[in-house]
């Protein structure tokens, strides 16, 4: 027991024996005096350095702070002035979940107001008549589509039934009519409207008004309506004041899959509707094609600009078939949009693509004209290295094989001078005058739409000479100018690469359309094998002409070429019809057939060198100028011009018999197109649709064809075109157009 | 047992104290190794070699970018000047007897790269991948300085920069986009609001400062350190042109705004004009480029780019500044054989050198010799029916590149007051009838050439 006493700190250890080992190791050197000293200033130490430590770590972090922090301030200002410009979001961004909406209805004015918000206002005279149609995102309230159909016109309806097929269950629709909308609602409409639950819509009649709002698939949310009293006048206007209950966000989207791409889907299904099964939620239709890539593509390095307004609709058309073709690569294609309009560009962003909003500058055809300029220039700056770029519209459907058609032609354009572009369409390729996919042509004017332009043309010649933005010129008439194109030709095929469907625009509507371009011929074959690329060059494309004049067969032209029979029901074969030119520039005797042929007789379009090629029931049908009558079949060929290279004479063999007429009597072998034969529905009513452009182009042809009125002096013949030069004139100098006419004049 | 007390009370605070001090040095060290990774690492990587961060990292960020076929070559100006210097190495190592980590393994804060962007097809899936490789990455986005010309266009932003880090490294890839006039530009790294400002040291950044303005680099592959990487066959070149690399754009907006008050010449004569003195423009700079010796733009020229972003349609000459010490003999030589020959030499190497040359169309190319003195630039005149000396002087200034007419040139940097001191602070207002003796504020008469010296020093 003793043991135990030397000391009292053993108390309380000896109390409790349970501790460790290592506090009776404690014990045992608290028992010798060094140690303990040792172990105190070792303390010490160790407090010593922890408050060094700390210090260090402080002053570290302070130095650390300020440096990150002194670098990016003068910036930080900027960013921030930023973000105070945008826009505060809905008034009343709050957790309200119901929306008040305003809808009036009447004779001469809309409107329609969503939390005060006008969103929709039409008090336009002789516009906007129909059934507006508003669709808002039933989580947010924002709009998402703006439609007017005018269904007092015929087919509107269908276009509202397609329209209100595709918007997606759920969404607030607002309808409401303004002036007529009933006329031409036909009963698969009104069954449409009775399905959405309108009582008002399905018995809509003459000069009603009506206003509507409902969900898709869902309840009515309000609908007021008020019958026209007689015939001669109007419903009484309607103002529907109503609540919209917002859903949850979860209810008013998909459940994709999330990928990169579905991503880029929901973004834009949440923004915009009316694009069909893009945004389905079952089963959506893809946003990335991945078409075949091609072997040797030549043109996977050219940038492709595509020139787009507010069409969003033909944009995402457009973009679609462009992403399909064999070929395409993604990451050249620009897209530059005149405005700053949202649902194009939400349009490009859903297809992954570069969109460039460009500040729209002057009016009407110089706005466009500027727009081409600022896009054509900002391509080149963005591909410094590219020696050409891809020009289309945002009204073009891309053929499947155009880049397969460009990557077999491009190189013509790196060494042949003498040409101006490729182009991917033929003016005169209609579905019955264009049949050899694997045919290229040479021709003396730009078609434009789909086309190929080099930089050095661009850079030099073009740009520093563009029409300036008070000038009111089309840009591609401006392009076909002989100052500008200066004798050089483009290469397109015989049946285009590119087809037109928009049927609004600025130079452009239905009619015109319908006219003009709804029947072109569209290769759809992928992979086509373009034939004889070379003979496409200046020189050899004189002797392949040559030889095509000299084995075709003369037609019997005391036919009227604008009947069916005057060419024959053969297959294969190669035909040639003569016209009378007075002049190189003289073209009233083609314009005339064009016009019975139902092709582009606007201007003139599609010759080389007064060739034209053509097909007609799968023959070839070339139509060829008096002069260049060095066809053996044609007997007594006198060109009017010496030396011309125009005529491509070689042997002058004498005629094989059965080409009905003689030396002499030349008066059958011209082409004699009375008029109103099978003409054109005439010009004059078609001129009321035509537009500024059209009647441009008409003035501008005439300034090629005629400075001066040249009356007709023609040879004898029974055969001779009636209408003259002053004819036409006289036809086309109506006011405007003659101040236009000098205008151009001036400008060549 | 105040004793016990004492002890008790010793040996808690030891404990405490230790522990505290550990936690310390933990935390130092991981806030370290966030912060600057050189620090800790660097004794690592030269005893453990290819076990450095650094090293890690660049290895990691080569695999992505050869998986994802990402463009990029090298640029980090500290490496490639280590590669320089032991050429041999890398080149011998290709063969794969790797003994040593000597250029990755350095101790540094980033690792610079470049991306060539008019390569990079797959731009979209790349950043989710190297996220899921364990890289941390800040992308840094603007507008395209492309599109910003007379006409006013916006667009989609492009990528500027991507800062990729993992663990203590971070890899600082430069994206390179092509501009008209052959040159390769990279934007500046601005943070915007949102981001995290000690993501890394962004001060110590090498690139993106300023904006800059590089020659297009031929590129040749070399194994470095094991690891297979594209660099500039000239590394030194490319070394060189870094800190003279800031470059500055056109101010388009302003010049929007002058042609709104003065609208544009657009007469054939102008065009014309502008065509021929773009031409001799070009001429010129190719051969001062061949001969190396760095110009800039002067005077009405200068002014032109700097208000109008275009040729002065009116100007009649196209005008150059030279330091006097990149004078070479051999300029009026090579001038000469370019097909444009001396028109008149005013002045001498020593005092007032300025060469005239001839285009043509009757377009004029002068050259100013630039001198500098402690506190100020002049160059000099000189009239040479009287033999009359004229100074202009200019408040110093460094050099920028610009984009002018299609082409990489230098600007004084401090254009603005460069052209205030030979315009006046009326720049803005077109004026056509200028008398370079009189009408520059920043003429002084500079005395009169010796008659005896005549001969030599006016030759016209």
């Amino acid at each position: 027991m003793d043991d135990w006493k030397p000391s009292p700190l053993i108390k309380p250890f000896g109390a409790r024996k349970k501790r460790s080992w290592y506090l009776t190791w404690k014990y045992k050197l608290t028992n010798q005096r060094a140690l303990r000293r040792f172990c105190q200033t070792g303390a010490v130490v160790f407090l010593l350095v922890t408050v060094i430590v700390n210090i260090k770590l402080i002053l570290d972090t302070r130095r650390a702070i300020s440096e990150a922090n002194e670098d990016p301030e003068p910036e930080q200002d900027y960013d921030e002035v930023l973000g105070r410009l945008e826009p505060p979001r809905r008034r009343g961004s709050g957790p309200r979940r119901v929306l008040d909406v305003e809808v009036y209805s009447s004779r001469s004015k809309v409107y329609v107001a969503v939390d005060g918000t006008t969103v929709l206002e039409d008090e336009a005279r002789e516009q906007g008549r129909g059934i507006h149609v508003i669709v808002l995102n039933q989580a947010t309230g924002h709009v998402m589509a703006k439609r007017v159909f005018d269904t007092y016109s015929p087919h509107e309806d269908e276009a509202m039934v397609l329209f209100l097929n595709m918007v997606a269950p759920g969404r607030v629709l607002i309808c409401t009519v303004k002036d007529e909308g009933s006329f031409h609602l036909k009963d698969t409409a009104k069954a449409l409207l009775r399905s959405l639950g309108s009582q008002a819509g399905p018995a809509l009649g003459w000069r009603d008004t009506w206003a509507f709002v409902g969900r898709k698939g869902g309840p009515v949310l309000g609908e007021k309506h008020s019958k026209s009293p007689a015939l001669s006048s109007w419903g009484d206007p309607v103002l529907l004041k109503t609540d919209v209950p917002l859903s949850s966000a979860e209810e008013a989207e998909c459940h994709w899959a999330d990928t990169e791409l579905n991503r880029r889907r929901r973004r834009f299904c949440s923004k915009v509707e009316g694009y069909g099964s893009v945004c389905s939620c079952k089963d959506p239709t893809p946003i990335e094609f991945s078409p075949d890539p091609l072997p040797d593509n030549k043109v996977l390095n050219v940038p492709v600009a595509v020139i787009a307004g507010n069409r969003p609709n033909y944009l995402y058309r457009m973009l679609r078939s462009l992403l399909s073709a064999q070929g395409v690569s993604p990451q050249m294609i620009t897209v530059f949009i005149d405005g700053y309009y949202e649902e194009p560009m939400d349009v490009v962003a859903l297809f992954g693509l570069r969109g460039i909003q460009h500040t729209p500058i002057s009016i009407k055809n110089a706005r466009v004209s500027q727009h081409y300029k600022a896009s054509l220039t900002a391509t080149f700056n963005l591909f410094p290295e590219a020696k050409f770029a891809v020009v289309l519209e945002e009204d073009l459907d891309i053929a499947v094989d155009f880049f397969s058609f460009l990557s077999q032609s491009i190189h013509l354009l790196e060494e042949d001078d003498s040409l101006y572009c490729i182009s991917a369409w033929n003016d005169q390729g209609y579905e019955h005058t264009a049949e050899d996919p694997a045919l290229l042509y040479r021709v003396e004017t730009m078609p434009g739409l789909g086309w190929v332009l080099r930089r050095s043309l661009y850079k030099e010649e073009l740009e520093p000479k563009w029409p300036t933005p008070e000038k009111l010129w089309d840009w591609d008439m401006w392009m076909r100018m002989p100052e500008q194109r200066r004798g050089r030709e483009c290469i397109i095929p015989d049946v285009s690469r590119s087809y037109h469907f928009g049927i609004v625009g600025l130079n452009m509507n239905g009619y015109f359309h319908e006219a003009y371009f709804k029947k072109h011929k569209f290769n759809t074959v992928p992979g086509v094998q373009l034939r004889n690329v070379d003979s496409l060059k200046k020189e050899a494309y004189e002797v392949e002409v040559h030889r095509l004049l000299s084995e075709a067969e003369v037609l019997d032209h005391s036919k009227n070429p604008c009947e069916d029979s005057f060419l024959p029901d053969t297959e294969g074969h190669t035909y040639v019809a003569f016209i009378r030119m007075e002049k190189d520039d003289d073209f009233t005797t083609w314009t005339q057939l064009a016009k019975c042929l139902h092709i582009w007789d606007l201007d003139v379009r599609g010759n080389h060198r007064g060739l034209w090629r053509l097909f007609r029931k799968k023959n070839h049908f070339l139509v060829s100028e008096e002069a260049t009558l060095s066809h053996p079949n044609f007997p007594g060929a006198t060109p009017k011009r010496g030396g011309s290279p125009r005529s491509c004479r070689t042997d002058m063999r004498p005629p094989p018999g059965p080409c009905g007429a003689g030396p002499g009597s030349e008066s059958n072998l011209f082409i004699d197109c009375p008029e109103g034969l099978e003409n054109r529905p005439n010009l004059e009513g078609l001129d009321f649709f035509l537009g500024w452009k059209a009647a441009l182009r008409v003035g501008l042809a005439l300034t090629q064809e005629t400075a001066v009125p040249n009356p007709w002096t023609g040879p004898t013949g029974a055969h001779m075109l009636t209408q003259t030069h002053s004819d036409t004139l006289r036809h086309w100098t109506r006011p405007p157009l003659s101040i236009l006419f000098v205008q151009l004049s001036k400008a060549g | 047992m105040s004793r016990i007390n004492k002890n008790v009370v010793l040996a808690l605070l030891t404990l405490t104290s230790s522990a505290f001090l550990l936690f310390q040095l933990y935390y130092y060290k991981h806030y370290l190794s966030t912060k600057n990774g050189a620090g800790l690492s660097k004794s690592k990587g030269s005893r453990i070699g290819f076990d450095s961060t650094q090293w890690r990292a660049v290895k990691k960020f080569i695999m992505l970018t050869s998986n994802q076929n990402v463009p990029v070559f090298l640029i980090d100006p500290l490496i490639l000047e280590l590669i320089n210097k032991n050429f041999e190495q890398v080149k011998n190592t290709s063969q794969g007897s790797i003994s040593q980590c000597t250029f990755f393994c350095v101790p540094r804060d980033f690792t610079a790269f470049a991306l060539q962007y008019h390569l990079w097809k797959n731009e979209e899936g790349w950043f989710r991948i190297a996220e899921n490789m364990g890289f941390q990455c800040l992308k840094i986005e603007s507008k395209d300085p492309r599109l910003d010309g007379i006409d006013s266009l916006s667009g989609t932003e492009i990528p500027l920069h991507y800062i990729c880090k993992l663990a203590t490294h971070a890899i600082h890839l430069v994206v390179f986009h092509e501009r008209s006039g052959n040159y390769l530009w990279h934007g500046h790294l601005r943070l915007k609001e949102h981001i995290d400002r000690k993501f890394v040291p962004f001060r110590k950044l090498q690139f993106g400062r300023y904006p800059g303005a590089f020659d297009r680099p031929e590129l040749q592959q070399v194994t470095v350190d094991g690891l297979e990487v594209l660099i500039p066959k000239d590394p030194m070149h490319f070394v060189e042109e870094v800190p003279h690399s800031r470059f500055i754009e056109c101010r388009y907006k302003e010049a929007r705004a002058f042609f709104q008050q003065y609208l544009d010449d657009n007469t054939v004569e102008a065009m014309a004009f502008r065509k021929s003195a773009k031409e001799l423009l070009q001429l010129a700079a190719k051969t001062l480029n061949k001969l190396g010796v760095p110009f800039w733009l002067s005077s009405g020229t200068c002014l032109g780019w700097y208000r109008q972003c275009n040729i002065i349609p009116y100007s009649k000459d196209v005008d150059l500044g030279i330091f006097i010490q990149d004078y070479k003999s051999d300029i009026i030589l090579a001038f000469q054989d370019a097909g444009l020959p001396l028109k008149h030499k005013f002045g001498k190497v020593e005092d007032s050198l300025e060469l005239s040359f001839q285009g043509k169309d009757d377009v004029k190319l002068d050259i100013f010799f630039f001198y500098e003195e402690t506190d100020h630039m002049w160059n000099g005149g000189t009239q040479a029916k009287t033999g009359k000396k004229f100074k202009y002087l200019f408040p110093k200034f460094t050099l920028c590149w610009t984009e002018f007419v299609d082409m990489k040139v230098h600007v004084p940097c401090e254009t603005l007051e460069y052209i205030e001191a030979n315009y006046g602070k009326t720049w803005k207002i077109p004026v056509k009838t200028w008398d370079w003796k009189r009408s520059p504020p920043n003429v002084q008469p500079n005395g009169i050439w010796p008659i005896s010296e005549w001969d030599e020093v006016v030759r016209y």
